[in-house]
């Protein structure tokens, strides 16, 4: 698949699960060893195509997620290249103590996808929401962790995984006509953040979708003549340690943005490291305030939690001032 | 090159078919090509050709090929 | 003696030779204590399969790919899976020695070695049998014809990830993955009627879509006719072993308390003289 602005414009319109699918297609066509193992979410992932196609190269275990990280696990065992899928809060938590046993203490070689993670599932409930992700796996030795940020980088972060020694765990938030961030190819690598816009007095740290909204806010700080940078930090675990004390050391604010409760995510993953430095400056944790609400829709629930572009502007302008 | 030819081309690039096998009475799901990834990439490549933005609803009503030429007039586009 | 009497003779052998072992592990623990029951109810079986079914090592060639594959699925019964590899030589007289003390490789739960033939890390329980589908899937996908055996507890019984995997098996037709359901109608605080009945575990398995016979899981001849016969090839097979819970001394058969505890010196010589007196 070439990455060009035209697809990469393709790929924001359908959305990133769909651009998984394509992307996961395109890699199984080429690796006899890929399997892709799922729990009845074939078309919630884009994956129908290559269940018609390399029917050989796709296994559906029906909605039963622990037997779906054991099975992933033997094959794993047997070297193929497994990537498991379905929603958020089942891949990860319905089979947790599996991923913990097969996957952080045997070290068995798994990518897993977690479809629709965040708010995005809003109007559905908070069932099929996923604020904890992040902070469930956190503890689990030996994995890694990336949250995208746009359906260019949910492909990349796919075939990176391919690549790691470790088993990754990728959540997939955003939905169709996801903002683009980035508009060519570039450099993805496990662990090392990605400076979308350079600044000194304010630093905000993001994942995911959400990021389009910190780069707005950004740029509204920017017009107020506070010099504020906006850091990718797709990978949560390993943390880029660097980048965080590179911040530190000009901001006087750091910021951590992210569609996940604030006890345990990001936001967290950044505090334990600020947390080692001397004279470390304050940090803003934007995220979930660690409650569950009424449903709604991706917007109703963005600006519920303060994760719009316009509250997060008000919420580091406060903290500014004070 | 003509509205008409433009709109055949897409279908042609987005479906991955070729010209002489692209039929007026084609349907979604006629064809394993035109299934919803295809269709997307379909909708997303004719906004592209013609310039316009097609509402939810409309992208869920593009049914067929013929369908598609009646929506296209909505959006001021006379194939 | 007949080829037949030959392969019982040695089986029973191995068996012997086994409790010998778990007797002096549990023992060597001391205060750590030992899940000894439970590894005792397995002897038969395990043996009949590490020193007759199984194809695990090719001379010295361990971790050979085309080798049987066995997950404990029950792991705190690993009592009896250390003593078999040590009879087959993986591991060591001495690596024996270190059962459950600092820094050692053998845990009071199997933990994943490939050098000393651990292929796997169990004691969570319910999560051995899954990990067996993922092998029997591979082993038809790459046209490597080696079997996968999976022994897991009655109790173990009780967790939904086991029958989300008793689910799944047959859709694949996996006829070359074996699980053994080590019944010894006891768990870990009382038998298996009292903490959670498990009805007609023969039927529940043959509703599910898999071969299943029952037999005396202490009777080698039933076991080594068992694994001799050939089965239906578009179904997984489950053995349901009736067992005795601490089968082999008379101070632990079918007595719960020696689900998990401590070998004391005066019990040891009394094991010690009831193996001798071939008990």
């Amino acid at each position: 698949m070439e990455i060009n602005s035209k697809n990469i414009k393709l790929w924001s319109t359908i959305g990133p699960r769909a651009s998984l699918g394509l992307g996961i297609l395109d890699l199984a066509k080429k690796q006899k060893e890929l399997i892709v193992v799922t729990c009845d979410v074939s078309t919630s992932a884009g994956l129908d195509r290559l269940r018609k196609t390399l029917p050989d190269q796709y296994i559906d275990l029906g909605i039963a997620e622990q037997n779906m990280i054991g099975v992933s696990a033997g094959l794993a065992s047997e070297n193929f290249n497994v990537i498991t899928t379905t929603f958020a809060p089942f891949q990860t938590m319905r089979c947790c103590e599996q991923i913990k046993v097969n996957l952080g203490y045997m070290e068995e070689r798994v990518t897993m996808i977690g479809l629709a993670s965040g708010l995005i599932l809003g109007n559905l409930g908070f069932t099929h929401c996923c604020i904890e992700d992040i902070g469930v796996l956190r503890s689990i030795p030996n994995l890694n962790i990336i949250s995208p940020a746009d359906s260019l980088e949910t492909i990349k972060s796919i075939e990176a995984s391919l690549h790691s020694k470790k088993s990754t765990y990728i959540r997939v938030t955003g939905g169709p006509n996801n903002p683009i961030i980035y508009e060519s190819d570039y450099k993805f690598e496990i662990g090392k953040s990605i400076t979308l816009k350079k600044g000194n007095d304010v630093t905000l740290f993001g994942s995911g979708a959400i990021l389009e909204n910190c780069m707005i806010a950004a740029k509204a700080l920017e017009e107020k003549k506070i010099s504020t940078g906006v850091v990718n930090m797709h990978t949560i675990k390993p943390i880029d340690k660097d980048a965080i004390l590179n911040a530190a050391e000009k901001s006087k604010l750091i910021v951590t943005v992210e569609e996940h409760n604030i006890i345990g995510g990001l936001g967290s993953a950044v505090s334990e490291v600020l947390s080692n430095i001397r004279n470390s400056p304050k940090q803003l944790t934007i995220g979930i305030n660690d409650s569950y609400t009424k449903s709604g829709s991706y917007k109703y629930l963005k600006n519920y939690y303060r994760l719009t572009s316009e509250k997060i502007l008000e919420d580091v302008q406060i903290l500014l001032n004070e | 090159m003509s509205n008409i030819e433009k709109y055949r081309n897409t279908f042609v690039e987005s479906l991955s078919i070729n010209l002489k096998d692209l039929k007026e009475d084609l349907k979604y799901n006629d064809i394993p090509e035109w299934d919803s990834i295809g269709h997307m990439t379909l909708i997303s490549n004719l906004e592209d050709a013609f310039e316009i933005n097609i509402e939810t609803d409309d992208i869920v009503d593009f049914s067929s090929y013929k369908k598609g030429l009646e929506i296209l007039k909505k959006y001021k586009v006379s194939i | 003696m007949s080829f037949e009497k030959k392969n019982i003779e040695k089986i029973k052998l191995f068996s012997k030779n086994m409790r010998k072992k778990i007797l002096q592990m549990a023992f060597d623990a001391g205060a750590s204590s030992a899940h000894f029951g439970g590894a005792l109810s397995i002897v038969e079986i395990l043996a009949t399969l590490f020193s007759y079914k199984m194809n695990i090592k090719k001379k010295k060639d361990i971790g050979w790919d085309s080798r049987d594959r066995f997950i404990l699925s029950k792991g705190h019964a690993c009592l009896a899976y250390y003593s078999s590899l040590n009879l087959k030589g993986f591991i060591s007289d001495e690596d024996l020695k270190t059962f459950e003390k600092d820094n050692s490789s053998l845990a009071g739960h199997p933990v994943k070695n490939k050098k000393l033939g651990i292929d796997f890390s169990n004691g969570s329980l319910g999560m051995g049998l899954s990990i067996g589908i993922g092998l029997a899937i591979s082993s038809k996908k790459r046209k490597k014809l080696f079997n996968t055996y999976v022994v897991i507890g009655d109790g173990e019984c009780n967790e939904g990830s086991v029958w989300e995997a008793a689910m799944a098996a047959p859709k694949f037709e996996l006829d070359n993955l074996n699980v053994i359901i080590d019944r010894n109608n006891f768990q870990q605080t009382g038998s298996n009627k009292e903490i959670m009945d498990l009805g007609n575990l023969s039927e529940k398995w043959k509703s599910f879509g898999w071969n299943v016979t029952e037999i005396d899981g202490h009777s080698l001849n039933d076991l080594k006719n068992y694994f001799d016969t050939k089965k239906d090839n578009t179904k997984p097979n489950a053995l349901i072993a009736n067992t005795i819970k601490g089968k082999g001394f008379s101070f632990s058969e079918n007595n719960n308390a020696w689900h998990h505890s401590v070998i004391t010196k005066s019990i040891y010589e009394l094991g010690i003289e009831e193996l001798k007196n071939g008990n």
